[in-house]
């Protein structure tokens, strides 16, 4: 599984490093979301689907596979 | 013709619709989801689709002053001013809310709230409002900008002057005189203030702000100024309305409030289906830049138009099971801090805070409810619990 994230559309909510902290950091810069795993662990997809679903501006992808 | 408000979005401004305003925002999506009853007659946005729309596309659906008056000037910095020039400030106050910086004050966040409950814990009962949820995060905020805390009625009076100014809700002109007239107050305040940190540097954000750069340039004593006037609003308003919001909720959902005590894994997510219920800021206002269409509803540049942010999160289309406070609610993309570019700057903060209060509030008073015979007082617009008397003495159950 893999995680995308529009940049263009994120404006720094934080739920995804809040909720799954370890699939996702904040920059340093604005607090926008920086996806920490190019493949995601199958031990991680729980969260990482869980900060899918509950990115407000919806700039999160995920890609099963 | 009649003065009385139209039913529709005005009657929110009624202090029983604020109390529970989530059936009338059903009425309102089910009977005209994009209406005229708004300021001026503008249009008003209640389906969570339309409200998500407007708040990403500040090209049309701007935030620059003029969209609401609360007795400034110049545009409030960041909130009125719309990207880029809005970019330009959000780059140097996003890092100083970012999650990473406020969860910092973690220890100190959670002493101040244990000191404030040690002050009626034993009393069996307290006005929460008064005793709790004004003084928490206002002593958090002044701390921070540097303020002097001394002066904390100073600014609370300030503040609910522009929110809520103590007039009948139908005298608009009265209600705008007053808002002026502390508008200028606030000013003057904070000329003052700057020219003594001038001289007096020290660590805390307004210093910051003095010497801080954006793209090579300092801030303006103006643009500091302007920063200042939104941050005392949003700084001392909203966690305030919040905590009021919720405790009132929980004292009156005993099962819910019982949960909470047992699980305090529960409390995030709780904290987070909480500000989605009650969203305390129940609505924010754009101008037109241009002609635009919503839901079939054509709009012309200039117009007003308000976002019902309480009924988008409220909104079936877009949450399962709306009507159901679900504290586990596993997909939660609420609008209780706005969206698009204008994302709450204190979200993180406030999110902190409430946080900590509802940790530290059940671990040491796990049972309270409403004083017998007597029931919560809510403000409009900004759901502040201007009342809250709680009681948590010998009797009060489990």
């Amino acid at each position: 599984m893999k995680v995308h994230v529009d940049l263009a559309i994120c404006v720094g909510h934080g739920r995804c490093y809040e909720l799954a902290p370890e699939v996702f950091d904040e920059s340093e810069s604005r607090g926008h979301c920086v996806i920490r795993h190019a493949e995601i662990p199958p031990e991680l997809e729980d969260q990482a689907r869980r900060a899918v679903e509950n990115c407000p501006e919806q700039a999160l992808r995920s890609e099963e596979g | 013709m009649s003065s009385k408000p139209e039913a529709g979005l005005l009657n929110l401004f009624d202090p029983e619709v604020a109390a529970a305003p989530q059936p009338h925002f059903k009425e309102m999506r089910s009977r005209c989801p994009v209406s005229r009853n708004g300021l001026n007659g503008g249009a008003v946005l209640t389906r969570y689709e339309d409200v998500i729309h407007a708040l990403r596309h500040p090209e049309i659906f701007s935030s620059e002053m003029g969209a609401a008056s609360i007795g400034n000037k110049r545009p409030l910095i960041p909130l009125q001013l719309d990207p880029p020039q809005q970019t330009r400030f959000r780059k140097l106050l996003d890092p100083l809310f970012s999650r990473k910086r406020v969860w910092r004050l973690e220890s100190e966040v959670r002493e101040l709230a244990n000191q404030l409950i040690d002050q009626f814990v034993d009393h069996g009962e307290c006005e929460f409002n008064h005793e709790f949820a004004v003084p928490y995060p206002c002593t958090v905020f002044l701390r921070l900008m540097g303020l002097p805390l001394e002066d904390l009625d100073t600014f609370l009076g300030f503040k609910d002057n522009i929110i809520r100014p103590d007039v009948d809700v139908n005298d608009l002109e009265q209600a705008q005189r007053i808002r002026n007239e502390t508008g200028e107050k606030i000013y003057a305040y904070f000329e003052n203030f700057l020219e003594e940190r001038s001289l007096r540097p020290k660590d805390d954000l307004i210093t910051h702000f003095m010497t801080a750069e954006v793209d090579g340039e300092k801030l303006t004593r103006e643009e500091i100024l302007d920063i200042c006037y939104l941050f005392l609003l949003g700084g001392l308003d909203t966690v305030t309305a919040s905590l009021g919001c919720f405790v009132s909720y929980l004292a009156q959902n005993p099962d819910q409030r019982r949960r909470l005590v047992e699980s305090p894994s529960l409390i995030e997510p709780a904290v987070e289906e909480m500000l989605r219920w009650e969203t305390p800021v129940v609505q924010v206002v754009r101008i037109l830049k241009q002609d635009t269409t919503v839901g079939g509803v054509e709009l012309r540049k200039g117009e007003t138009v308000t976002l019902v942010l309480g009924s988008a999160d409220t909104d079936d289309a877009e949450f399962v099971d709306a009507a159901r406070v679900d504290l586990e609610r596993r997909r939660n993309r609420h609008l209780a801090f706005g969206g698009g570019p204008h994302r709450c700057l204190g979200s993180h903060l406030a999110r902190m805070e409430l946080r900590i209060a509802m940790e530290e509030l059940h671990r040491r008073i796990p049972v309270y409810a409403i004083r017998p015979g007597e029931s919560p007082r809510y403000s409009p617009a900004i759901r502040e619990v201007v009342y809250l008397p709680l009681f948590f003495g010998e009797g009060v159950g489990a």
